[in-house]
């Protein structure tokens, strides 16, 4: 029995050393993380510089614009209930059966991690929308997919992996000795089924259900893209601010947006630290041979749900190569010469230039590729900053514990909690000052990607850094190393896994990502996840699924970089420490 | 005072416990001193504040002459072994003992001349590029102690260094580190909850419980006459009588036995202990004249254990249990039996005396 571990170490020079560090972090999470949404706040109850309610009774007493709320509520709770159901029976196929294929299940079902949200809505779009190949093509009928209906199943196929991550390790964590307890006791499979299995699991259930309304109600792709006239609160927002200035008004609904989301997240995370207390240690025994039925009954399911995934994403590539959805299939790879754009990345286009022979495949590299360019450097960018700043700020929570850890840790979780187009907006609101002088520079999208996404990346610090005995340490500081040389020598080894697929995860995001940089981008300065967006709402279909490909293939791109440098799949060691047997 | 070790009213509180209450220890340079307690007892909080890695409430600790309690770690040049080996997992066994050189500014030349002594000394020459997680944690131990010896340390600290191997391999490194001590004449402090270790491998034992020193001794001392029943219980195995003490006679239950411990008398109530092995067992019809007969109980044997050179008897003398160790040999010849009536023959002479009070036996 050891005594609880001391605070107050003696170590003068490390000491100085974290506390700087703490107050440097403390203060770029109050600057670019608390300032903006308090802004927000400030700015919804101004009107003409006075203070008022009034922005919140426009908002409540315009039923156009008040049907947001209702809209999201409607799509969010819809999607939270399909998918924690049929994400719940996924990861039971995949912990409770013995059918077969559960490995390549488990790598499907994480795809649309890899690729932006609006994915999921061009897809919908191509087979079900106005020229969809199934309702125009082949039924011949004039139903399409927009508004709710696209919005809910676009999600549902997005929060998918989600969902999964949480249940799955609850239901792997769940001792299976206890079902067999209860059949050996004379229970019949379904009674065991519902009264041991879905009690044992409900923390899990209840905050994948938490997860899913969360990430529903703050998406902005989908919605866009397919919902039509069919208005959500982030969609909103976003209208209210590009389409009327009405800034005041964006202010509000986004500080209406943020108590679903904060509450949804807060529940999130209380479930899922009391799902994780019921975990057992023990080791699982054997799974008995699920009976046919119920075998072949779960690979079917799971069979079918993988292929709705994979659908998806053959739909946007084929769509991308063909000539005239769904009327022309000969291929062609005219889509991926993007209509010039007016944006700007010149350190690429000189780079291009002196690398390619003249032509008009160099003007396409060069110009017209130039968002892609600008995505691909924000994402090493933030691939690289994020993960350090994020496995430092692990560190200092963890190991070194110094006064006010606490109100860091809550800081650096906080992030997961706000809606990008919140912060986004923020952004606008609070840095577009003339000053203030990154405003409409990359480093203003960096900094923001970095930030939102945040909360994972300390997470999965602090989750490493648990595992590393504090012995190490100590035995490096005893054999006379200092606190910089103990990170870098002995720390920062043995975070290089995590800090591997920390980086991973932040250039997904940063690829991917559209609700929160969509406020910050700028004519010149523009992003390919984005462009997807712009390109969509042109009319240029083709053209936004051959940008998606694009970002879908160079997230492809990194994830196998990192594979090959760390021996280990990146993606599976970030989302689950446990991968399928 | 030359490289003498003091701790002077040493104590830790957090909070409102006080892990460890106002101690006092002179260590001798060369001395290997061990630190013996039950779990929670605050040992380790001792070490730890030794080594720097814990902040000292009160009192003071004192090195060559010199209060060190704020000294940081680093500055102490103390070397450590823990418990979990802790060897950095990313470097070789020759990289880990190198660090602590590479730590001090050694020159490259001098560094790889200690590594290779070093390697000798627990003779893993042939194991110096493996990782760690390639060794046995036999192995891995050996090269945590010498990771720690290298930098040739004021004094060597080790928190249980042996509590996570298996008992076999516990005895072999047991040795090996009493050998080193001697070879190398180091100052060792070494912490461990098992008795056997503590007074196999230490020049002076300390006994610890709660947070307080119950006594400082030559092991064979802390065996042979324990100052208090808990000692007496923690190290080594006694049995217990509660009674009341006339003279030297002390009334336990339906018996009187007499006794014969000199020094201070305590009148009144006491607890008497008594060592198994010094118990004597006869069976019915032995001759046992010439034996007090106050000090000889009937009892029945419940419970045979083999020891390997002793053999364990559990006996019932009026519903209480009495362990007695025979010698295997005797054991065999006399041929005692499980569900046996016997005779117990407790000297008086065998019979250590304590108030009652402090400890429960």
């Amino acid at each position: 029995m050891n005594p609880p571990s001391s605070s107050s170490l003696p170590f003068s020079r490390d000491k100085m050393i974290t506390g700087i560090a703490m107050v440097l972090f403390l203060a770029m999470l109050t600057f670019f993380l608390l300032y903006p949404v308090v802004d927000i706040c400030r700015l919804s109850f101004l009107k003409e510089g006075k203070l008022t309610f009034e922005n919140y009774l426009t908002y409540f007493t315009s039923p156009r614009i008040f049907r947001s709320f209702t809209n999201s509520l409607y799509v969010s709770l819809l999607t939270m209930i399909i998918t924690t159901v049929t994400a719940f029976f996924f990861a039971y196929g995949l912990t409770r059966t013995t059918m077969p294929g559960k490995g390549v299940f488990y790598t499907i079902s994480t795809l649309p991690l890899i690729a932006p949200t609006i994915i999921q809505a061009l897809a919908l779009i191509l087979l079900f929308g106005r020229n969809g190949l199934i309702t125009r093509y082949l039924l011949g009928t004039d139903w399409n997919i927009y508004g709710a209906t696209g919005i809910i199943i676009g999600e549902c196929l997005y929060c998918f992996p989600n969902a999964l991550f949480i249940l799955y390790t609850t239901l792997s964590a769940v001792d299976t000795r206890l079902d067999e307890a209860a059949q050996s006791l004379g229970a019949s499979a379904l009674k065991t089924f519902w009264k041991v299995t879905l009690p044992s699991a409900k923390y899990g259930i209840a905050s994948a259900a938490a997860l899913t309304f969360n990430l529903t109600i703050t998406d902005f792709g989908i919605p866009v893209v397919i919902g039509g006239n069919y208005s959500v609160l982030a969609t909103e927002i976003v209208s209210q601010v590009f389409g009327l200035q009405r800034f005041d008004l964006g202010a509000t609904i986004s500080v209406i947006l943020l108590i679903p989301s904060i509450s949804a997240f807060v529940i999130n995370y209380y479930l899922t630290r009391k799902s994780y207390a019921l975990i057992s240690g023990q080791a699982r025994p054997f799974l008995q041979p699920s009976r046919p039925l119920k075998k072949w009954g779960f690979t079917v399911y799971c069979g079918l749900i993988c292929s709705c995934i994979l659908i998806v994403f053959a739909t946007v590539f084929l769509g991308a190569f063909v000539k005239t959805w769904p009327y022309d299939f000969s291929l062609t790879l005219k889509h991926f010469d993007f209509p010039s754009l007016g944006a700007h990345a010149p350190l690429w286009t000189s780079f291009w230039i002196s690398v390619l022979p003249e032509g008009t495949f160099r003007t396409m590299i060069a110009y017209k590729y130039a968002p892609i360019w600008t995505s691909l450097l924000v994402s090493i960018v933030v691939a690289i900053v994020g993960a350090s700043l994020t496995l430092l700020a692990g560190y200092i929570i963890e190991k070194k514990k110094p006064k006010g850890e606490q109100i860091l840790y809550t800081l650096s979780v906080l992030p997961a909690a706000i809606p990008g187009v919140v912060m986004g907006l923020g952004y606008v609101l609070a840095f577009n000052k003339p000053y203030f002088f990154i405003y409409g520079t990359i480093w203003i999208i960096i900094i923001n990607i970095v930030i939102s996404n945040f909360t994972l990346g300390v997470l999965t610090s602090i989750a490493n850094l648990k595992q590393i005995d504090k012995s190490i340490e100590e035995a490096a500081v005893s054999l006379g190393s200092g606190p910089v040389s103990t990170f870098t020598k002995v720390v920062f080894p043995l975070s290089r896994v995590a800090f591997f697929s920390t980086a991973t995860f932040f250039f997904m995001r940063a690829m991917t990502t559209i609700s929160a940089v969509i406020f910050l981008i700028s004519a010149t300065i523009k992003l390919a996840a984005i462009e997807i967006i712009f390109l969509d709402v042109d009319g240029r279909t083709a053209s936004a699924n051959a940008m998606c490909t694009v970002v879908v293939a160079i997230v492809v791109g990194a994830l196998l970089v990192m594979r090959l440098a760390t021996g280990r799949s990146a993606l599976g060691g970030m989302v689950s420490s446990k991968q399928p047997g | 005072m030359g490289r003498n070790l003091t701790l002077e009213n040493l104590t830790k509180r957090y909070g409102t416990l006080t892990a460890v209450d106002r101690v006092n220890l002179e260590i001798k340079e060369g001395e290997f001193i061990c630190f013996l307690g039950p779990s929670g007892c605050g040992k380790t909080t001792i070490l730890r504040m030794i080594t720097g890695f814990e902040t000292v409430t009160d009192g003071k600790v004192i090195f060559e002459g010199k209060v060190i309690n704020h000294l940081i770690p680093q500055k102490r040049e103390f070397g450590i072994v823990f418990q979990s080996y802790a060897l950095f997992p990313n470097m070789t066994v020759e990289e880990n003992i190198a660090f602590g050189l590479k730590m001090r500014k050694m020159n490259p030349k001098a560094i790889s001349k200690r590594v290779d002594q070093m390697l000798d000394l627990v003779g893993l020459r042939d194991w110096r590029t493996l990782f760690p997680a390639q060794l046995s944690g036999g192995q891995q131990q050996r090269v945590a102690l010498v990771r720690a010896l290298a930098p040739d340390p004021q004094v060597l600290l080790l928190d249980e260094p042996l509590s996570a191997l298996d008992a076999k391999i516990r005895v072999r490194l047991r040795a090996e580190v009493k050998r080193l001590q001697q070879e190398l004449k180091k100052t060792m402090i070494y912490v461990t909850h098992d008795q056997e270790e503590a007074l196999s491998i230490a020049d002076r034992v300390v006994v610890m419980e709660k947070g307080q020193f119950r006594q400082v001794g030559k092991p064979i001392d802390i065996y042979k006459c324990p100052s208090s029943d808990f000692v007496a219980d923690f190290v080594g195995t006694s049995n217990f009588f509660k009674g009341l003490r006339t003279h030297d006679r002390v009334q336990t239950g339906p018996w009187e036995f007499e006794i014969a411990q000199a020094g201070p008398s305590q009148q009144g109530k006491v607890v008497l202990a008594i060592r198994p092995e010094k118990i004597e067992v006869f069976r019915p019809g032995e001759p046992a004249n010439h034996l007090r007969v106050s000090n000889l109980v009937p009892g029945k044997i419940d419970v045979v254990t083999f020891l390997g050179a002793a053999v364990r008897l559990v006996v019932n003398i009026n519903g209480e249990e009495v362990i007695s160790d025979v010698i295997e040999k005797e054991f065999e010849q006399r041929g005692l039996k499980q569900g046996e009536d016997i005779l117990l023959y407790f000297p008086p002479e065998a019979f250590l005396v304590y108030p009652e009070g402090e400890v429960a036996a």
